[in-house]
Parts: C-alpha cells; sequence; structure tokens
C-alpha cells in the first residue's frame, strides 16, 4: 500500500440526518471527492465520500457507514488520508509538495545541506523549507531551475546550487 | 487616497543601488534589503532579492507580473503551514 496523504477532515455533523462537516485541503477543494474512498491515519477504516454542498468553511457530504447524527459526532476531528499513488501525475518539473517534503538536499558538490521541512509559496515563487545540521533554524530555497536543477524523486534527492548569501 | 502619479512609485534608494550593484556584478546572490514598502520596479525583475519579516530574509524572485507590487507582500510576517494534501510546486 502507498503512502498516506492527509487530505482532509472532519469538523463534526452537519444537520440531524448524519451528514458530516468537512475540510478539505486540497489545492481546489471540491476535488478531495475524487480521492474517495478516504481512510483513516491507520488505515484501518475506509470511508465513501459524497459532497452535498459547500458550507462555510468547508463542505457537508455523506461518509459511507456514518447514517446518524451521533455517529457524525463521534468522528469529529477524525483525519481523512487518501492514498499517495490515487494522486493524478505530474507534468515534468511539477511536483506534490507531500513528494518534496522529507527529501535530501545536497550542494553541486555533494554536501548534505538538509532536509525539506516544508514547501511554502508566498506568491512569488514556491520555496523549500530546509534545516538541517548545516543550517541554523531554517532556510528558505526559492523551487527554480537555477537554483533547484535535480529533483530526483527516485533516490529522494535534491541538488541544489543555491545563490549566494541565502544560508 | 492612492498615489500621485507626478511622484512616480517609491523605492528605496539603497533597494535601487543594490539591485543596480548585483545586476553589474552578474554575481547569482540573494539581495537582502529591509524595505517592504518599497516598490518592484521593471529593472528588478529577473533579480532575487531577501524581504525582510521582521525573522529572516525570504527569497523573492522578481517576474514581471510582480511590477508595481511592494516588496512586502511577498515576505509574510506570520507563518502558517497548512497541509501539503495536493498542492504542487512547480520549478520555473
Amino acid at each position: 500500500m502507498s503512502e498516506l496523504i492527509c487530505v482532509g477532515a472532519i469538523a463534526g455533523s452537519y444537520g440531524v440526518r448524519g451528514e458530516v462537516r468537512l475540510k478539505s485541503f486540497c489545492a481546489v477543494p471540491e476535488e478531495i471527492e475524487a480521492y474517495s474512498p478516504l481512510s483513516s491515519e491507520d488505515g484501518s477504516q475506509s470511508y465513501s465520500l459524497t459532497l452535498t454542498r459547500a458550507i462555510k468553511g468547508g463542505f457537508s457530504g455523506y461518509l459511507g457507514g456514518v447514517e446518524t447524527k451521533e455517529q457524525a459526532d463521534a468522528i469529529k476531528g477524525l483525519k481523512l488520508f487518501a492514498p499517495r499513488d490515487r494522486l493524478p501525475s505530474l507534468p515534468s518539473d511539477e511536483y506534490y509538495y507531500a513528494d518534496l517534503v522529507g527529501m535530501e538536499v545536497y550542494d553541486t558538490g555533494g554536501v548534505l545541506l538538509g532536509t525539506v521541512k516544508s514547501v511554502q509559496n508566498h506568491g512569488a515563487s514556491d520555496l523549500l523549507e530546509l534545516q538541517g545540521e548545516a543550517i541554523k533554524g531554517t532556510a528558505l530555497l526559492p523551487f527554480t531551475m537555477a537554483a533547484v536543477p535535480t529533483v530526483d524523486l527516485e533516490q529522494g534527492r535534491i541538488i541544489a546550487d543555491p545563490p549566494e548569501g541565502l544560508f | 487616497m492612492s498615489r500621485s502619479v507626478w511622484k512616480g512609485p517609491f523605492v528605496d534608494s539603497y533597494v535601487l543601488k543594490k539591485a543596480e550593484a548585483a545586476r553589474e556584478s552578474g554575481r547569482n546572490e540573494v539581495i537582502k534589503i529591509w524595505s517592504r514598502r518599497s516598490t518592484i520596479l521593471p529593472q528588478f525583475v529577473g533579480l532575487t532579492f531577501g524581504v525582510y519579516n521582521g525573522h529572516k530574509h525570504i527569497p523573492v524572485n522578481v517576474s514581471e507580473d510582480m511590477i508595481g507590487q511592494k516588496f512586502g507582500e511577498y515576505s509574510p510576517t506570520r507563518t502558517y503551514y497548512g497541509h501539503a494534501a495536493d498542492k504542487k510546486a512547480k520549478r520555473k
């Protein structure tokens, strides 16, 4: 079974007919339905999902096996996961945040700079947040062809050519 | 009220000097600036600025669609991680 990725969470019940209030973490929030069936964090429970409408702060919908308000209340706070292999494949030079997080980053001389802690985007370009022994706190590396010439997903390593003054 | 056109865009003079020096040197470097209030000008396109957010310098690669905005808009002062889920990063 492939790695699980958190795509949403149950915020509580909605109404009295077993609907749930759902938060989506997807880039396009409605697409959470496309990843159904979703599972719990340990993979022991599986839920089919049908969205009914957009509501304040998320969506309402029906989960398979949840038919009453009491059942919906009982799973409040449950995080919903989808297998990584259910995400659509991407063109080259486009990567899922989930794939980049945890990768090791080396400079062009083969020296380990750190690992990717998170991926951020503040409106300019995507930024890799690195942490490691060589870095005080964390450092942000622009995710550009110039600064990150190689991304090897299979080996889980990134080759970076960081601009001067970044660390 | 918006800024009068006759004044032109506001840029701290040290930002202009640093950008000019970086462009002349041709080196691949982050230009550290503290001026979040400066307007992004066409001559900054292609340069990488490290815009201070009160804690550290956030790298900002300037592209054409950012002209006229302020540097501070691309360097948030609060951290929010959120969830990665199916979000995508594109190498430009």
